[in-house]
Parts: C-alpha cells; sequence; structure tokens
C-alpha cells in the first residue's frame, strides 16, 4: 500500500507550484515579451515587437559590463574572506563555544538584523561629522579615509559585507566541525599529530563539502547583493558600486528603460542559471 | 594561554561584527546636545529623549505604520508560505512526485536573484491594484520565503518513521489525515523553527519593499531609509537612530530567543540540500 498515491502527491503539490507558476511564471513570459519589444510606461499594455535591440544595448553598455564586473569581484572577495574568517572562527573558537553554547548568540547577531538596515547604520559609523571611526582616526592619526568616495567605497563594502556574513559561513563550518567524531582526532593526537597537523590532514578534508557549498552560497548571494549597498552608497560614488541588481533597478526606476531593464533581467537570469547549473553538477558529483 | 586568547579572539569577532549596531544603540541614547559635539563611543548622560520623540510625534514619524506594515506583511508571507510548503514537502518526503522538477526548481530559487522578476511583477502588480498594499508585499514575501520553508519541512518530515505514516493507514486513516493528524503534530517544532525563520527573513526583506510600496503599505526597513533622505545633510542621528533600533529589535529578539533552533534551520539548505 503506497503512503501516498502520485494522484495525492501531485494534488499536495499544486497549491506551491501554481503560485509559484503565478507569481515567477507569469513575470518571466512577460520579462522574455518585454526584452525583445519597444515598451514605455504608456504603452505596458501594447508592447511592439521589435526584435533583440534590448539586448544590443545593454551588451553594448559600458555600465552593465562595470556592474557586472562589480558583482562577480564582489561575490568573489566577499566570499573568500567570509569563508577564510568564518573557518578560523569555528576552528579556534570551537573548544570555548561547545562547553558555552550561549556564547553563539551575540556571534549570530548581525545575521539576524536586515542587510538594508546595517547599510544605513553604517551611514552613521561612516559619516565624517557624526561616525565614531572617523572621528578616532581624526583623533589619534589626524587624518581618515574618506570611506565612500570613488576610491575607497568598493573595499568598504567589500568589508561590510564580510562583517555582516561572516557568521553565516562561521555557523556552517562550526555545525560540520561539531560533526566530526573525536576519537578520529583523538587517535591521530596520539599517533603524535600536531594541532596544526589535524587541522590540515584530518578536519580540513573532512569539511571539504560544507566548505564548497559555503562558499558558492555566499558568491551567489555576494553576486545578487542589493540591500546594503544600495542603502550604503545607492550605487553611488560615481556608479562605482552598481551591482547588476542595482543596474537594473535604476534602468527601470530612474531611467525608466523598460527594455534595457527586462532584457538585463533576462541576461542576469541566463547567468545566474549557468552558474547554478555548474554547481549543482559539481554538487552531484560529490555525492555521487 | 591558549584559552585566554581563544576569549580575545571571540571578543574582537562579536565586537567588530556587532559594531554597527553598539554603534547606532550608542547614538540613539545621546541627547541632541551630545550628538552635535560627541561621535565618540562614550555618552555623558543617556537619555530617552530620541526613543519618545520617534515613539510620541506621531504626525511627523510613521513609525507604527512601517512597525504594523512589517508586521502584517511577514506574517502572511511567512503563514502562506507554510500552508503552501506542508503539503507539498510531505508529497516529496513520502512519494515520488515532485523529487525530480519542483524541490530542485524552488530550492535554487534561494539563489536566483530576485531583481530579475521585480519588473514584471511591479507591471502586474499595477493592473491587479496590489502596488502599495500589505497583501502585495505579503504574497511575494511567500516567495522569498518558500524554499527554506520546503528544505526545512521536506527534511523535518523525512526524519518522521514512515510505520507511523503506515500503522495510521492501517487503521483507515487518507493520506490526507495521516498527514493533517499524525505528521504536522511530530514535526510541530519544525513548522515552529520555519515560522520565525521566515518572519525575520520576511521582516529583514528590502527589494520589494522598496519597488513595490510607495506610502501605505511600507515596511520598517524601507521606513527607515526615509530618515536618511533628508536634504541638505539634514539627518537628525539621534532619531534616525532610534528608528534603526525600533526596526531591529523584533527580528534580533526573535533570533536571540531562537537562536539554537534557527541555527540548524539556516543550514539545513546548505548541508543536506
Amino acid at each position: 500500500m503506497a503512503l501516498v498515491t502520485r494522484a495525492e502527491g501531485r494534488m499536495y503539490l499544486t497549491p506551491l507550484v501554481g503560485f509559484l507558476l503565478l507569481f515567477l511564471g507569469f513575470p518571466a513570459i512577460v520579462n522574455l515579451i518585454y526584452s525583445v519589444s519597444t515598451v514605455t510606461f504608456e504603452t505596458l499594455r501594447s508592447p511592439v515587437l521589435s526584435g533583440f535591440g534590448n539586448y544590443v544595448a545593454v551588451l553594448n553598455d559600458r555600465e552593465f559590463w562595470s556592474s557586472a564586473w562589480f558583482s562577480l569581484r564582489f561575490g568573489l572577495l566577499t566570499a573568500l574572506a567570509e569563508c577564510l574568517i568564518g573557518l578560523f572562527l569555528a576552528i579556534f573558537l570551537a573548544p570555548l563555544l561547545s562547553k558555552r553554547p550561549v556564547l553563539m548568540a551575540p556571534l549570530m547577531l548581525p545575521l539576524m538584523v536586515a542587510p538594508a538596515m546595517v547599510g544605513l547604520m553604517y551611514r552613521l559609523v561612516l559619516h565624517e561629522f557624526a561616525g565614531p571611526v572617523p572621528y578616532y582616526l581624526f583623533e589619534w592619526f589626524g587624518d581618515s579615509p574618506a570611506f565612500l568616495d570613488i576610491n575607497n567605497a568598493f573595499r568598504t563594502l567589500v568589508v561590510v559585507e564580510t562583517l555582516q556574513w561572516t557568521p553565516f559561513a562561521f555557523l556552517l563550518f562550526y555545525m560540520a566541525y561539531s560533526a566530526i567524531p573525536l576519537d578520529v582526532r583523538e587517535a591521530s593526537s596520539l599517533d603524535g599529530a600536531s594541532p596544526l597537523e589535524i587541522v590540515r590532514w584530518i578536519d580540513l578534508p573532512l569539511m571539504k563539502p560544507t566548505l564548497v557549498i559555503a562558499f558558492f552560497i555566499r558568491f551567489i548571494d555576494g553576486f545578487r547583493v542589493f540591500d546594503n549597498v544600495y542603502a550604503l552608497t545607492g550605487s553611488g560614488a560615481g556608479g562605482s558600486t552598481t551591482s547588476l541588481s542595482i543596474y537594473i533597478y535604476q534602468a527601470f526606476f530612474k531611467e525608466g528603460a523598460i527594455g534595457k531593464a527586462v532584457a538585463a533581467s533576462v541576461v542576469l537570469f541566463l547567468a545566474s542559471f549557468i552558474i547554478l547549473h555548474g554547481l549543482n553538477r559539481l554538487a552531484g558529483r560529490r555525492k555521487g | 594561554m591558549v584559552r585566554a586568547l581563544r576569549w580575545v579572539v571571540l571578543a574582537i569577532a562579536v565586537l567588530a561584527m556587532n559594531f554597527p549596531i553598539v554603534v547606532t544603540l550608542i547614538t540613539s541614547l545621546k541627547s541632541q546636545r551630545e550628538l552635535s559635539t560627541n561621535p565618540g563611543l562614550w555618552i555623558s548622560q543617556p537619555t530617552l529623549d530620541n526613543y519618545l520623540e520617534v515613539l510620541t510625534q506621531t504626525s511627523r514619524f510613521n513609525i507604527y505604520a512601517y512597525l504594523l506594515n512589517s508586521t502584517v506583511a511577514a506574517l502572511i508571507g511567512t503563514g502562506l508560505a507554510i500552508v503552501l510548503a506542508f503539503p507539498a514537502a510531505y508529497a516529496i518526503a513520502r512519494s515520488e512526485a515532485g523529487k525530480r522538477l519542483v524541490l530542485p526548481i524552488v530550492i535554487n530559487l534561494r539563489a536566483v536573484p530576485l531583481i530579475i522578476f521585480a519588473i514584471p511583477l511591479y507591471m502586474m502588480y499595477q493592473w491587479l491594484g496590489l502596488l502599495d498594499t500589505r497583501i502585495g508585499l505579503g504574497l511575494i514575501l511567500t516567495i522569498v520565503n518558500a524554499p527554506l520553508a520546503l528544505v526545512i519541512l521536506v527534511n523535518a518530515i523525512s526524519d518522521v518513521p514512515v510505520e507511523l505514516d503506515e500503522a495510521a493507514k492501517v487503521d483507515g486513516a487518507s493520506s490526507l489525515q495521516v498527514m493533517m493528524m499524525i505528521v504536522r503534530p511530530v514535526i510541530r517544532p519544525a513548522l515552529v523553527t520555519t515560522f520565525i525563520f521566515g518572519f525575520i527573513t520576511a521582516w529583514n526583506e528590502f527589494l520589494f519593499g522598496l519597488m513595490l510600496t510607495t506610502s501605505r503599505a511600507v515596511p520598517m526597513t524601507v521606513g527607515a531609509s526615509f530618515f536618511f533622505a533628508a536634504s541638505g545633510g539634514g539627518v537628525k542621528w539621534g532619531t534616525a537612530s532610534a528608528v534603526m533600533i525600533l526596526g531591529a529589535l523584533p527580528p534580533a529578539l526573535l533570533g536571540l530567543v531562537m537562536y539554537r533552533q534557527i541555527s540548524g534551520s539556516m543550514t539545513a539548505g546548505a548541508i543536506k540540500g
């Protein structure tokens, strides 16, 4: 006797699938149609098909490529920094945390605050008159860099994103590290391995799947970043902090260039699809 | 020695990662006068004036409206996500249906840049009259929450012994009855975690709030940014900080109380998915 027949299974899936088709399937189709149309806010309901002009415009737009470059660099750098710091914290603090789990709470707190809100908070933290960081730098060193100008904005954003999301990488690593059986470590310790050697030859290999997954999750989240960058710089500093998500948002809302925004969306979707497909294959190979 | 070093590293990590929250909290407790002279981290005379101002001068600050909008939209977005995901998760965990197509697609949704759906959704909402409504925002937050809700619930149901279902079936229960009366109570903790985690995620969402609301349904994350929009550099840091603390408080409190449960669900998709 089957617990759930095929027909019943489909029935239980229907509400979720129907909802997603309506709220994501319909927009996906609209995207595809508008991306090959001439359309303005006045002609939303009667777009005129006009070929691939929008795509040509997007792919020839230097700002599109510079925002793509921003997203890619931002995603890679933040993911790398978050994973390295998170890994160090997870392994180094494990003896402390396993005895006092409550210490996890303050480490996880940044994950509970909205990225947009954190972006706003850094406006205060880094403000040249009201912010404590420039204040103390002036006080101690007589000078403070302009954290959000064209030279420093990118670096500042990388640090801000890393500080907020390192806890996520840390959490994954800490759980993976805690799951490693103690006797494996004890055995190698008896054989004369130093703590560093145990980390290198026992812990890291066993944690490798988690390392890979954490890196990819953080990369993808950094790649599609919107909230904190928009809240902190609004893409500012001469457009030097425009991510792909912000590029699309601005093309639509600020320029009213619907065709361009939608074509960029489709390009971004394809890029994400290719990245995700690659990751899934990698993950699949890991399981098999 | 190493033990002491661990404490030092922990203190530095906690302080560095929570630094913006600490600064904002301190700033919110400074008087108007002190704010203009002292940007440092110490306060000579802490005061709650900024909070009083934000909470009582309702004609100037819309904070109650923002808080209410965020709460209602997050409740809709979380509740609906669970209502939709629970039966789907049951089907996926207990039958072949949905395993090959629905589950992977929904999981990958978590990684797709949501901006790519935002523009047509904006238009769709315009036609449907859902722009700037709490229901409209709540419906979108459902999509934000659906992937993790599904992953957490599939994992939870898979952990329930099939024998429980089988015994009920032998006693003549339909699969709907098994799902609602046997499985649902057993995975109650997972449902609660899903709800808390979803609520935090929905409360913290920004992009759709920014795009799909303008005045009536503005959520807290977007409303807080209005306090910085004042032109001419006239940001009132004291009240702006109080607003940010008030807006960050609900998810932070929920998270601090439930951090153990949440840490499991945050990583559910990553480790088992």
